[in-house]
């Protein structure tokens, strides 16, 4: 495959929800001709891998409030790119197993209710009302937001691939990014499985694969690929309405618009990406034990199929975004950590703005590359460690 | 108590005596034709179609339990079956409207989202419709903490001909393999030499990272015991199965594939139409001799059909186009046109009996990560295998109808026992020769070029029409794995087993390439639907160490 022109205002690195909607930004600003490459088919990366969870309560005050436009984008996704995502304010709760970790909930929603979310603290009963069927003293209490919810991930991939294409942007399927080239200490290329091309801005949007790009490009960057793996049920009629969330064991799950239970559940893998995506024994045991154990009803529920996919974590659990101080024109929207999903239609703005040298309204200690280079590491913010 | 008829359950408002060994399926079936389901999106009657437990034809609560399958569940006294997904009844259900109010079917992914007010009551109403039954009332009365774990040099899955064949074989070598099974005790013999786990699905496999390693096989066994088997040498003998055909109509009740007319319980089929020319339909034939009242074939209709319908007079419709079946609740007759430009003509039938073509049950292979090759007769993806049936995972072999097409070269069991024996080497494993070409190809084709009408439903468990699909592809979608998710086709209870081999012809002309380059999913596990309870109970003998 040859690409349509010699030069690219921008080259973006991975056709999932980050890239489409940072090629969408620019597309928009005009920002010139541009260009996308992905090494697999549409939706083939985390952005067809994952849960759909789009939440609002997190740790710290600017993650809040890039959720939060991020939750508006969603609302706003049916009108402004013709697909249905169905997104579904069903609520978010997060389930505290004893008093310590009902404490360290309690911290977190200080946070969000601080940003002006209506994010409440349960006892157990409150934990019932939204978990019908929980297991007697499966919870002391919990943490819960009703304007979080779920989107159907797939229909926001397919939008925003049809609204970059018509807006001009060159999407390329199957072409693998092998590095960038540079002139001096400049970027002027990037160089694919199917040739190189000239652009002045690259865009490491390449989620699990984000790390090895970063390393091919010469860059040494502190992201890891681990993989996750998550699995649905049979379709039941609806009976949950939230995104049900366990720090203890990283179990999450919701009920699809389609009837599914979809969810995971940490379990230790080795990490890279050099092994693919199998399914284990070990995980798909696991969070059977940990449905059954929580909510017994669903034990004669069949589980329909399990599949895989990469986090791309960073050593803070904060994304990477911004231009890396090492290399002008290469721009990192990448580390989510898993909430890619979540994030990116605020997210992607802010790349839009580094690739256009605009000013980046985020704090750069939470978010910008330079963080994690020079002697002092970042200090790692408690997190709430999620699926 | 054996041998003693008379066993009462309830079914709906009906009690029913079922005879011993029954499933529900067979005792609802002694009173009329069986319907127990309506289906998801559209509330279109359906009727069981394969009789194995893969289909969602048959879904019953059961005793408060959702999703339950009417054909594996054999009825234990005072039993209450009820039907899902239907109000107030399955045959009189108010919701069936929808399929004459959606002609053309829900664009989910386009559609319903404007007002954007409204969008919270396109939500409830669309998840209303999902889904099939209501979560459980209770949680089960005995925990399903069972678990079955056993460790053996060979474990052969499926105890078919050729299955026990290996298994006689590995004996005869002074070993004792494991034996899984799908099917329940009766009919399936005990061998000396095997260890036989009956009634157990296997759901999931997973090689061995190094070369000391064992496979671990995933599945759940009766009563929903989890059983976890761990091999040197996996041997998957998991047979064929009877393939769907796509017409206008082919989701409606009384359309059923071979595996349930033929090997199936007793049906009350009436008149029946057997599709297809070759060695399965000739068999249709012999076992339903006096109900069929014609044969039609999309391609040439093969000698041993002409013979048995000679015999029994029933005329033949080769080289012909099954318009549509007539009938909402239950088939009434069949629309046929001849393919060299004759005429359309009806024929009266109250079932129609799929047995065109024979498909591999090779999704374990697939899923273990053996490589596989597509054969454009019958239009399958067959794992590649060397002379010893390895195939390209180490330890990993296929023998029987699931590794290579009926009535052609196939493995030797003595070669795949003597190799699952030996130590495990690569394999230099080759595709399947190539023998026939496809007929079903050029029939899509010609049928795709035809003006249509009604729905074409071509994922019955989830309602995904062929109008989705084409839908897809004209949005320059392309490829199996995207249209599986733009579309759903090949996500439903089924696993894509009806559904993706027809999928996967439609795009090919669709997409104007050849099948292999629109390619084929990966193949997810389990490949059975595995109840949460049989999972858990193995968590503990899987272990906690790291995921290689």
């Amino acid at each position: 495959m040859t690409f349509a022109r010699p030069e690219y205002r921008a080259a973006i690195v991975g056709a999932g929800i980050v890239g489409l909607y940072t090629a969408y930004h620019l597309a928009r600003a005009g920002a010139g001709p541009l260009l996308v490459l992905d090494r697999g088919f549409l939706s083939s990366g985390g952005s067809g891998r994952n849960g759909g969870g789009v939440r609002q309560q997190w740790e710290t005050r600017s993650t809040v409030r890039l959720a939060r436009e991020a939750v508006a984008a969603y609302r706003r996704f049916g009108r402004d790119f013709g697909h249905n995502v169905w997104f579904r304010q069903g609520g978010y709760l997060f389930l505290a197993e004893d008093p310590g970790e009902l404490s360290r909930l309690a911290r977190v929603n200080e946070v969000v209710r601080s940003e002006g979310l209506p994010a409440r603290l349960l006892d157990a009963a409150g934990v019932a009302r939204h978990l019908p069927g929980i297991a007697p003293g499966a919870a002391v209490g919990g943490a819960y937001l009703g304007s979080d919810g779920t989107v159907y991930p797939f229909p926001a991939v397919w939008g925003l691939y049809e609204a970059v294409r018509r807006l001009g942007v060159e999407v390329a399927l199957g072409v693998e990014a092998l590095g960038v080239e540079r002139d001096g200490g400049r970027l002027v290329g990037v160089s694919t499985d199917s040739g190189g091309v000239r652009t002045r801005a690259v865009v490491n949007a390449a989620g699990g694969w984000s790390g090895e790009l970063s390393r091919r490009a010469g860059l040494e960057v502190p992201n890891v690929a681990s993989r996750h793996e998550i699995f649905a049920t049979e379709p039941l009629k609806p009976f949950l309405d939230p995104m049900v969330v366990r720090a203890s064991d990283g179990l999450y799950f919701s009920q699809t618009v389609r009837g599914e239970l979809v969810g995971g559940l940490t379990v230790p893998h080795v990490p890279g990406t050099q092994r693919g995506v199998p399914s284990s024994p070990r995980f798909v045991t696991s969070m059977a034990r940990a449905l059954v154990g929580l909510l017994p009803r669903v034990a004669g529920l069949g589980v329909l199929r399990a599949w895989t996919g990469f986090y791309d974590d960073t050593p803070d659990g904060f994304p990477v975004i911004g231009e890396d101080p090492r290399l002008p024109g290469f721009v990192h929207a990448n580390g989510f950590g898993g909430h890619g999903f979540m994030l990116a239609p605020s997210a992607s703005r802010r790349v839009a703005a580094a690739v256009l040298g605009e000013r980046v309204d985020l704090d750069p200690r939470e978010f910008a590359p330079g963080r994690f280079l020079g002697p002092g590491a970042a200090p790692t913010a408690e997190r709430l460690q999620l699926g | 108590m054996r041998g003693e008829p008379g066993r009462r359950f309830r079914f709906g408002r009906a009690t029913l005596e079922a005879r011993d060994g029954d499933s529900v399926l067979a005792a609802v079936a002694r009173r009329g034709w069986p319907s127990f389901v309506r289906s998801v999106r559209y509330h279109r009657p359906r009727g069981p179609v394969c009789g194995l437990g893969d289909c969602a034809g048959c879904l019953v609560r059961l005793n408060g339990r959702p999703n339950v399958r009417a054909c594996r569940h054999a009825v234990a006294p005072g039993d209450v079956v009820a039907s899902e997904n239907s109000w107030p009844s399955v045959r009189n259900d108010l919701l069936g409207a929808l399929d004459r109010l959606l002609p053309h079917g829900l664009d989910t992914v386009h559609g319903l989202r404007r007002p954007a007010w409204a969008t919270r009551l396109y939500q409830r109403a669309a998840r209303r419709l999902s889904g099939f039954g209501r979560l459980a009332d209770a949680a089960p009365a005995v925990p399903s903490s069972a678990a079955v774990v056993a460790s053996c040099d060979v474990a052969i899955v499926g105890a078919g001909s050729s299955g026990r064949a290996v298994a006689e074989a590995v004996g005869r070598a002074g070993a004792r393999p494991c034996l899984l099974e799908r099917r329940a005790g009766a009919g399936t013999p005990v061998l000396a030499s095997a260890e036989l786990h009956a009634g157990t699905t296997a759901a999931m496999l997973s090689p061995p990272v190094s070369d000391g390693d064992r496979f671990s096989l995933l599945g759940f066994g009766p009563a929903e015991a989890g059983v976890l088997v761990r091999a040197r040498s996996v041997v998957v003998a998991t047979g064929s199965y009877d393939g769907a055909l796509l017409f206008e109509g082919s989701d409606r009740p009384g359309v059923v594939t071979a595996d349930l007319a033929v090997d199936g319980p007793e049906l009350p089929l009436g008149e029946t139409v057997v599709v297809g020319g070759g060695a399965r339909a000739a068999e249709a034939l012999e076992r339903l001799a006096g109900d069929v009242v014609a044969v039609v074939a999309f391609g040439q209709i093969g000698p041993e059909v002409v013979r048995a319908a000679s015999a029994l007079e029933v005329p033949l419709y080769p080289r012909s186009r099954i318009v549509r079946a007539l009938g909402t609740r239950r088939v009434r007759g069949l629309e046929v046109a001849r393919r060299d430009g004759g005429g359309r003509f009806r024929l009266s039938a109250s079932t129609v009996v799929l047995a065109h073509r024979r498909l591999p049950n090779a999704q374990l292979l697939f899923q273990a990560g053996a490589r596989r090759s597509w054969l454009e007769a019958p239009g399958a993806y067959f794992p590649d295998l060397d002379a010893s049936g390895r195939t390209t995972v180490p330890g990993l072999f296929a023998v029987g109808s699931a590794a290579r097409p009926a009535g052609g070269p196939g493995v030797s069991a003595d070669a795949v026992a003597r190799a699952a024996l030996g130590a495990r080497t690569e394999s230099v494993a080759s595709p399947p020769p190539a023998a026939a070409r496809d007929e079903l190809l050029p029939y899509y084709r010609e049928l795709l070029g035809e003006p249509r009408r009604g729905k074409w439903v071509l994922c019955p468990c989830e309602d995904v029409l062929l109008e989705e699909v084409e839908r897809a592809a004209a949005r320059g979608f392309h490829g199996i794995e995207v249209v599986k998710r733009y579309t759903g086709v090949g996500s439903g209870l089924c696993q894509g087993r009806y559904c993706l081999p027809e999928a996967i012809l439609l795009l090919a002309v669709l997409e104007g390439r050849p099948p292999t380059e629109v390619g084929f999913i990966t193949q997810r596990p389990p490949l059975v639907p595995a109840p949460l309870g049989a999972l858990a109970a193995l968590a503990h003998d899987v272990g906690e160490g790291t995921v290689p």
